[in-house]
């Protein structure tokens, strides 16, 4: 199965530090293995759906043998790094923060109670902090209109990052 | 997941260790690890502590000369009073 991962820069795991095998040329990466247990251990991906939960400075395509769908996840015995998604650059991360940063101004016009939220998505937005600019722009619409708003703003998330980025949903 | 269900930064704090050990549950391992992308600061404390635990980890208590294990457990029984 076919499935994206973001990883820090160089292909380092964020949460485990590892430094994963790069994929040299156009042929892909060596086989990685790990006893998959649902967050603990093995090879974790994830859907174009889930992408907003997770960035990071790099994202990459990846193959995975036999994956397990858990809450927003993937875990899979075995994986393999195919080809970095280029088009996840400085300029993407900072036009999807500035989208986030749009969408909260336009959530908190005439509201009090979400004007915080829209204040410091646009400082997060001006810093390039993609991360930071698409989890406050969820909580507001949360704030706005109840858990279904925060899923329904992680799904437009999702959506501008396949069209951006041209990925296979 | 929902507002009530975020971790704060302190709470991080307290978990990290349960984070290393795998001592967490599935879904406060992936609250902790979602908070971790969103937070830089909570980024560059893990990465911090995963650096002590490379180092540290490969030294054993023969590495101590005696008087350095007696201050360390001195420190560690006035830290606990505290």
């Amino acid at each position: 199965m076919i499935a994206y991962k973001f990883l820090g820069a160089g292909g380092v795991g964020p949460f485990s530090g590892f430094a994963w095998p790069l994929p040299r040329g156009r042929s892909a990466g060596p086989w990685v293995e790990a006893t998959p247990s649902l967050c603990s251990s093995g090879i974790h991906a994830c859907l174009v759906s889930d992408l907003p939960y997770w960035l990071n400075s790099e994202l990459w395509e990846v193959e995975l043998d036999d994956p397990v769908r858990s809450t927003r996840k993937l875990v899979a015995g075995r994986g393999r790094l195919l080809r970095r998604v280029e088009a996840w650059n400085r300029d993407a991360m900072c036009a999807f923060a500035a989208s986030c940063a749009e969408r909260t101004a336009a959530l908190a016009d005439g509201s009090d109670a979400l004007a915080g939220y829209s204040a410091d998505t646009a400082v997060f937005a001006a810093r390039g902090q993609a991360s930071a600019a698409a989890f406050v722009s969820a909580r507001a619409a949360e704030t706005a209109s109840g858990p279904a708003g925060y899923d329904a703003e992680r799904e437009r998330q999702a959506r501008w990052l396949a069209d951006r980025l041209g990925l296979c949903t | 997941m929902k507002l009530a269900d975020d971790l704060t930064c302190a709470d991080l704090v307290e978990l990290v260790t349960e984070y290393h050990e795998g001592a967490l549950s599935p879904p406060d391992r992936q609250r902790f690890e979602e908070h971790v992308v969103f937070c830089e600061g909570c980024a560059s404390f893990l990465d911090q502590m995963r650096s002590t635990l490379t180092v540290l980890g490969r030294i054993t208590e023969e590495d101590f000369a005696p008087e350095t294990m007696d201050e360390l457990l001195r420190a560690f029984q006035e830290w606990r009073r505290e």
